[in-house]
């Protein structure tokens, strides 16, 4: 083979450099996004240990309206959930009075962050508008209110089904990050 | 020619007015009764809206679908939804659950809407029609009340449930259960998910 004359490696060259760049540009955004989908964790983390679970509401911001059915339906699908996970004993429901004499209790907190109201009709009409979607922070803390593990975890419902299903979506993503945690 | 001859003729005059009279009569008595089963229909129809609301002790509505949260009750379960003169009962076939009116905290009720063929089997059958169909199939759908009712346990623990009614029976079980004296405050509603089309 003819080796390439310096002109032409010149030629060359911003043409090479254009295609490297857009790979690496590729790479870096085909990588999987922490949100919504609980990856491997960092090895560093240790698992925490508690034999009972209680699940507190919490209200949302003010300025962020999320109708009581999906809040309703979030809290049980999450109990659900949790029970489902058999990392604990006993998953107590907020308010519970019974779980005030478990000494390693760890309390977790849903704190709403975003929500968009989509339409079901609109999904399976388009296929790509009409999503339903919930954000909310995940926080474990203990009895005496330190935190222990914070995540944010965002549930959907894109092309079929109820818009109260985006809530069993999320109280899924919610089990992993307890899986992964305790 | 038969015409003019009428016209001179008076007793044929006299025969078709007598004639004219007797059908006037019957078609006025027919007015009458069209108008008398009118007003029948409307007064018993009337008197079944007004008596719907009232009859608290024996409302029973079938086919409810109870999404999430009833102890021993599987999400997206149909029975029946009664409201007893203490409180609501759903119940299935296997399955019987109460909630006590003393024990509910809040009471919600909202519209949405609901495809007209839906679930697993129903979004095959559109997934399956060729030409983009089953898009057109999904644009058909009726309207429905959700009732959520938030309540606690014998411990103080949190629980809510969430049916799925025909609608209008959502907002006269909540007032029947205000009525029996369960709580209720007032919320800010966002609006409506199915307002896009």
């Amino acid at each position: 083979m003819k080796p390439l004359s310096r002109a032409a490696f010149l030629s060359n060259f911003p043409t090479a450099l254009g295609g490297t760049v857009l790979l690496m540009v590729a790479s870096l955004l085909a990588q999987p996004s922490s949100l919504g989908k609980p990856g491997p964790a960092p090895q560093q983390m240790q698992k925490l240990t508690a034999s009972a679970i209680q699940l507190e509401r919490s209200d949302p911001p003010e300025d962020l309206l999320i109708p009581e059915d999906t809040r309703v339906a979030t809290y049980e699908n999450v109990i659900l959930q949790l029970t489902k996970t058999k990392k604990f004993q006993r998953v107590y429901r907020s308010g519970d009075r019974t779980a005030a004499s478990v000494p390693d209790l760890v309390i977790l907190r849903l704190i709403p962050q975003a929500f968009k109201a989509g339409s079901q009709k609109q999904r399976e009409v388009t296929t790509v508008t009409g999503a339903t979607s919930i954000k909310v922070k995940i926080q474990f803390a203990s009895r005496d209110g330190k935190v222990l593990r914070e995540k944010t975890v965002e549930g959907k419902v894109r092309f079929y089904g109820e818009n109260l299903r985006a809530t069993y979506d999320l109280a899924k993503k919610v089990a992993a990050v307890v899986n992964e945690t305790f | 020619m038969r015409t003019r001859s009428a016209e001179f003729n008076p007793g044929v005059s006299s025969k078709q007015r007598k004639i004219g009279r007797r059908l006037l009569q019957l078609a006025g008595l027919l007015v009458s009764a069209i108008g008398v089963v009118f007003v029948a229909t409307a007064a018993s129809g009337f008197s079944q809206q007004l008596a719907t609301p009232q009859a608290s002790k024996t409302t029973s509505i079938p086919h409810v679908k109870c999404v999430i949260g009833l102890e021993n009750i599987k999400p997206n379960t149909k029975g029946t939804l009664s409201l007893l003169p203490d409180g609501l009962e759903f119940a299935t076939g296997k399955n019987k659950v109460d909630i006590n009116t003393a024990s509910i905290q809040d009471i919600f009720t909202g519209q949405e809407s609901r495809q007209d063929v839906s679930g697993p089997v129903g979004t095959v059958a559109k997934a399956g029609i060729p030409y983009g169909g089953g898009r057109i199939v999904s644009l058909f759908s009726h309207n429905v009340e959700v009732l959520t009712v938030e309540y606690v346990d014998s411990n103080g623990g949190f629980h809510g449930t969430v049916f799925v009614l025909s609608p209008g029976n959502a907002t006269v079980l909540k007032n029947q259960l205000v009525a029996q004296g369960a709580k209720v405050t007032n919320h800010v509603q966002p609006p409506p998910q199915e307002q896009k089309p």
